[in-house]
């Protein structure tokens, strides 16, 4: 017996969980876990706690009793499961089993014999009772579903515990099926559900005594097939409509045993009409096929085929496998295609493993009734992708598909149409062949023989023929031929070498000689493609031969196979396009081009074909340069920098031209900045003496200039740079000597140079020497602006000191107008004074350069724009201010749009077409952010763009379109009651605007006064 | 789908229509500072590499700005630099007439009231039908005809689609064109009546009167480029 404390502390326990429990859970389930946990410490006895339960247990009160009964079963469930002995629990079973009887507490029985079952010593002995109290004494009908989960999860832990006693018992085994077809009889929730399915799984999967409930078993999943459930809001137990369906899914492809009840009913099911219900019948098809083995199908094979043959046949196609997929969350009629020529797919491969011969049955059933297609030409797509499905399944496989089917193709019909279906039916197969033997790499492409390189000659002999010899208006059928000769590419070991560079070089010449667009970029696609498993047959057949196809004569054309002529801009523009981002093709486009432009530039006309050829290689350069390599760039650079440097020195195809020279000289920047940096001293030394020594850069002005500068710029600035300041001077004097004045080219160079010394070699301190701040003439303003531009882009503190300079300059009347004009110059971008990514060590540039001068110069330009009532100094501010933010993106400018908005309009009425365009640009680019500021002064901007629209002087093409657009952007951002009072007059005023002289002009004004005859008009629907 | 009376119509995809086809032209002009040569080289540039964006471009354009930038300033006064612009304007590239093309830009992306295609896709406006008489002189009176091709011959519509044109081309065009539609011969039961509702002043200025008509007709051009 207990000790005094003890029951006392029972009694108290007991009443506290009586009282709580149904009211304040937690509270309860504490009181329980107390109980437990002395339990366990042997405090006292569960017995005890029986014993003390009494009173309540056999109360006439029924909720007395149930909650007593609660009590137990709770404490029980908090138990330790080695604490009750065998005795014990034999013991308080048969009390459970005395409490059968009170139905209305079954809840709180089953709950206490699940804690039980799953306690270590309960013996086997008494798992017959517990199953037999279950089918005997438990109705399932009559209880709820949280009841009833108890009766499954008793079952689940038996199963879990004696599975493997229970089997060897026999009996028991039986009466654990016969249990639990009982307890699932009928159910409806969907926890219990995926537990009864679970359950089923497991028995029918695992138990050999199957056969003989196999019909029940059955019935009891495939009742609820095909299974839907719409979980409520806040379902507590968070189970969804897919969890059902796998679940019961995998219960009825759970056991060949299944297979005459299973195949039979999903036939019935596949003749459902709505989607998703045919849906989840072929998905559970094919689980049953893949699960049930060979033996399953041989049986059911043909009613299988049957009933799917019409959804095959005639049901909405998947399309070609080309096309692009719909949407993958609703279930289509063409998941339904596809799925049922899946379900086919698993039955050839189900039968095969099984027996051969029964598969060969299989296949030629099926192909003796598609060959009338093959014959009338009827259906063939849909047969094509079903032969083609099955032959997906594996080699065995598809060798026999292919032996069989291939020949019923190539007629060798005349009319292109039926070769075009040819070719799309037989991309079926390569599709097939791609996911049998996989897809091609650069490394190792062996494959063992197979029935498709059989009848490789004749699908090439297809496939050229399409390309080749149909003529060039049937774009489809080429297209098509592209498109499979690429796949034929990538299937893994399909081709020889020879093989795929006789296609490149078709593909080639299809890309040089077709101007219709869709070959031209299915073409580059296809080469692209191509280079990534075969780069140097793509380099040898097609770069290669592009390169050499161009002329060196510019006054020659190209011709391809000696009597197709090319244009130097076709091959030049595929160039471009199909090397682009491959690492090796660039490189060679490099060298190759300029190996060109070093043979073509000696001819006397040809600075317009150098143009091209300069442009091609700086593009691909500029569009390339994170990808270009160290090595790579010193390869090309020791090949081709000095025949370039010759070049631009003897011809003048090269020198006397303003955008090749620049370009070219871009070029060995590009190549300087990617070479390594150890060399850059040593190059240095090399370009001084080339430019300085021999060219004599500093002693005559010299249009190499800008080469010599433009290399500067990507040297490494750590590099010494000997008698900088000597140079520096001379570079000065040749700017202000008299034979420069009218050579705007080397001037422009050399006042380049100046900004370069300055951000990278000279030192700041120094400078002051060089600068003289009283000479206003427009030589001195023209290098001071130049050079403080090298610090300004470094961020130096001594820029600002200029600054201030420049801006009281604007104020002259007689050089203000010209100053204004060079402000521009230290914000502008020079492609070699930029940033490159991952290169921190060409020149002195700071990313934020640009916002900190427009910081710095902003408030400086507007307080003296205040301070001044002169028109002629007003417009040099304004001038000044809009050269400066046309380069700084717009959002930098945000910040000071309220006090930037009203110079924006009067830069409106500046005199000046440039400031103009820079402030429409400015106003189009932050009026959607702005919408209340403009707003505000709509009635002065509206007015002021109308006068921008007339072709007067000032008003270029671009202001004109700008302002129209700008009014256009109006309607969209200004309130319509803010707006409707200027509708008519800007009608109005547009209407000359529509006999503007520019088409581009009339066009935007067509479109603008659309906008406003839409202001405030309701469109019908 | 029961509800179009004309159910099969032959319909064109919207880049089949015909175009001018050098689209990008216009672009480049807005370009701040061209010059013949940049011009010229920027045309050359776009048949190797057609993007507007493309770093050889952006170098092309800022070599021929700073080389005028840094011209000496007396060369540069905004009145001589504006002058050369003009000139540019004037007489290096030519002014663009209005011309059959053109008025069908204007009207072939116009949304027919039954489908939901354009006019041009439906083919009931097509380029050999428009006629432009203007000799350019903008003091001289000048004149579009227009023939639509209603897509059944008893099209009931076949006004309000006209009456859709005519607002569009009168709201595009100068005054000085007069604007004259019809429905192509043959193509109507009821030619001679159509022709004359779709060119009746009154009628058409009546129309326009109408709220829930131009409400319609805002409709069929709000898909208008």
């Amino acid at each position: 017996m207990a000790s005094e404390e003890a029951s006392i502390f029972l009694e108290t326990s007991i009443v506290s969980f009586v009282s709580n429990v149904d009211i304040d859970e937690s509270s309860s389930d504490k009181t329980a876990t107390q109980i437990a946990e002395r339990i366990s410490d042997k405090k006292f006895k569960l017995l005890d706690l029986i014993v003390s339960l009494r009173d309540y247990l056999t109360s006439q009160d029924l909720n007395r009793r149930k909650k007593a009964l609660c009590c137990l079963s709770t404490v029980l469930s908090k138990l330790p499961d080695d604490k009750l002995l065998k005795n014990e629990i034999s013991v308080v079973l048969s009390f459970y089993a005395s409490k059968f009887d009170d139905t209305l507490m079954m809840q709180e029985t089953l709950s206490g014999i699940y804690s039980l079952s799953g306690m270590k010593f309960l013996s086997m002995t008494e798992v017959g009772p517990i199953l037999d109290l279950l089918s005997n004494k438990y109705n399932p009908s009559s209880h709820l579903a949280a009841t009833r989960y108890f009766a499954f999860k008793i079952l689940e832990k038996i199963y879990q515990r004696f599975s493997p006693k229970l089997i060897e018992d026999g009996e028991l085994a039986d009466l654990f099926v016969k249990t639990f077809l009982h307890v699932g009889n009928g159910e409806k929730d969907p926890r219990n559900l995926l537990l009864s399915f679970h359950l089923n799984e497991l028995v029918s999967s695992n138990w050999n005594n199957v056969e003989k409930f196999k019909e029940d078993l059955f019935d009891i999943l495939f009742c609820y097939f095909p299974i839907t459930f719409r979980p409520p809001k806040d379902d507590p137990y968070k189970i969804s409509n897919a969890d059902l369906k796998i679940s019961l899914r995998s219960a009825i492809s759970a056991s060949p045993a299944f297979a005459e009840d299973a195949f039979g009913n999903l036939i019935d099911k596949l003749a459902a009409s709505s989607p998703s219900v045919k849906n989840d019948t072929l998905l559970t098809v094919k689980a049953c096929i893949d699960k049930f083995g060979g033996e399953a199908c041989l049986k059911h094979w043909l009613p299988l085929w049957s009933s799917l043959k019409f959804e095959i046949m005639h049901g909405n196609d998947a399309g070609y496998p080309d096309s692009p997929v719909s949407s993958p969350t609703q279930i289509s009629e063409a998941d339904n295609y596809q799925l049922s020529v899946n379900v086919m797919r698993s039955i050839a491969s189900a039968l095969l493993q099984f027996d051969e011969k029964a598969f060969d049955k299989f296949l030629s059933h099926i192909v003796e009734e598609v060959r009338p297609n093959f014959t009338y030409e009827k259906d063939l797509k849909q047969t094509c992708c079903l032969l083609g499905s099955i032959a997906s399944a594996n080699q065995q496989i598809f060798n026999k598909v292919v032996a069989l089917v291939l020949p019923l193709f190539f007629k060798n019909s005349p009319e292109l149409s039926k070769l075009k279906l040819e070719i799309m039916n037989l991309s079926f197969f390569f599709d097939a062949y791609i996911r049998v033997f996989g897809e091609a790499n650069s490394e190792q492409n062996e494959v063992p023989p197979n029935s498709l390189s059989e009848q490789k000659d004749e699908i090439l002999m297809v496939l050229s023929k399409a390309l080749t010899a149909s003529p060039k208006v049937e774009v489809t059928i080429r297209t098509l031929s592209i498109i499979q000769f690429t796949k034929l590419i990538k299937m893994k070991g399909f081709l020889m070498r020879e093989e795929v560079a006789l296609i490149v070089q078709y593909i080639y010449e299809a890309i040089l000689t077709d101007n219709n667009k869709n070959i031209y970029y299915a073409g580059l696609e296809s080469l692209k493609a191509i280079g990534e498993i075969h780069e140097d047959i793509v380099f040898e057949i097609s770069l290669k031969r592009m390169l050499e196809l161009l002329p060196i004569d510019p006054n020659e054309g190209a011709q391809l196979n000696e009597n197709e002529p090319v244009d130097k801009e076709t091959i030049l523009k595929a160039i471009l396009d199909f090397t682009n981002s491959r690492h090796k093709l660039v490189k060679e486009s490099v060298l190759g081009l300029s190996k060109k432009l070093c043979q073509v530039a000696p001819y006397a006309d040809s600075s317009e074909y150098c143009f091209l050829i300069i442009s091609s290689i700086h593009t691909l350069l500029s569009n390339n340069i994170e990808m270009i390599r160290e090595n790579d760039a010193g390869f090309i650079k020791e090949n081709i920098e000095m025949p370039l440097f010759a070049a631009m020195t003897n011809y003048p195809s090269l020198q006397k031209d303003d955008h090749n020279l620049t370009l070219l000289s871009n070029i060995i920047f590009f190549l300087n900045l990617k070479s390594p940096r150890n060399t850059h001293q040593d190059e240095l030394t090399r370009y001084k003496k080339y430019f300085v020594d021999s060219l004599q850069l500093f002693v005559k002005p010299s249009r190499l200039v800008v080469p010599f500068e433009k290399l500067l710029c990507g040297i490494d600035k750590n590099c010494e740079f000997n008698e900088v300041e000597h140079y520096f001077a001379q570079t000065m004097d040749l700017l202000r000597s008299e034979e420069i004045t009218e050579a705007q080219f080397e001037r422009l160079g050399y006042l380049e140079l100046l900004t370069i010394f300055t951000n990278k070699w000279m030192d700041e301190q120094s400078l002051s020497k060089f600068i003289n701040l009283d000479d206003l003439s427009p030589v001195n303003l023209e290098m001071l602006v130049w050079i403080v531009k090298g610090l300004v882009m470094k961020n130096s503190h001594h820029a600002v000191l200029f600054q201030e300079k420049f801006v009281n300059l604007l104020s002259s009347s007689e050089i203000g107008n010209y100053m204004a004009k060079l402000f521009e110059v230290f914000v502008v971008d020079v492609i070699t004074f930029q940033k490159y990514k991952g290169i921190s060590w060409n020149n002195n540039v700071k990313l934020t350069y640009k916002q900190k001068f427009f910081n710095d110069v902003f408030s400086r330009l507007v307080d003296a724009f205040k301070n001044t009532s002169e028109m002629d100094v007003k417009s040099n501010y304004l001038t000044a201010l809009s050269l400066v933010s046309k380069h700084i993106s717009s959002n930098l400018i945000e910040p000071y749009m309220n006090e930037m908005l009203p110079l924006l309009l009067q830069s409106l009425d500046m005199p000046n077409s440039e400031v103009k365009v820079s402030a429409l640009n400015t106003l189009l680019d932050t009026c959607e952010k702005f919408h209340q500021l403009i707003t505000e002064h709509v009635q002065t901007l509206s007015r002021s763009l109308l006068k921008l629209v007339s072709p007067v002087s000032y008003n270029s093409v671009s202001v004109r379109v700008l302002a129209l657009r700008m009014l256009e952007t109006l309607t969209h951002v200004v309130p319509l009651n803010h707006l409707l009072p200027f509708k008519e007059d800007i009608i109005d005023g547009l209407l000359p605007v529509l006999d503007d002289k520019k088409r581009i002009v009339r066009k935007q004004c067509v479109g603008t006064r659309q906008a406003y005859f839409e202001l405030g008009q309701v469109p019908f629907e | 789908m029961s509800e179009f009376i004309n159910e099969t119509p032959t319909v064109l995809e919207d880049n089949q229509l015909p175009t001018r086809g050098e689209d990008t032209d216009g672009n480049l002009l807005l370009g701040t500072d061209v010059t013949k040569e940049s011009l010229h080289r920027t045309k050359l540039l776009l048949k190797i590499d057609n993007s507007l964006q493309s770093p050889v471009l952006q170098n092309v354009e800022l070599l021929t700005k700073l080389l005028q930038l840094n011209q000496a300033p007396e060369l540069t006064t905004d009145e001589s630099d504006e002058d050369t612009d003009d000139m540019a304007d004037e007489l290096g590239v030519p002014a663009d007439p209005i011309d059959p093309q053109e008025i069908y830009d204007l009207i072939a992306h116009i949304s027919d009231p039954e489908h939901p295609l354009t006019l041009g896709q439906l083919a009931v406006v097509n380029l050999k039908d428009i006629e432009v008489h203007d000799e350019g002189y903008k003091d001289r009176m000048a004149e579009v005809i227009v023939k639509i091709t209603p897509t059944i011959t008893h099209c009931s519509l076949a006004t309000l689609i006209g009456l859709g044109i005519r607002v569009r081309l009168e709201r595009a065009l100068p005054a000085r064109f007069r604007i004259t539609i019809f429905v192509k011969e043959g193509s109507h039961q009821s030619e001679n009546q159509v022709n004359k509702q779709l060119n009746d002043k009154e009628r058409v200025a009546a129309a326009c009167e109408n709220d829930q008509l131009l409400g319609v007709i805002s409709k069929m051009l709000s898909t208008c480029k």
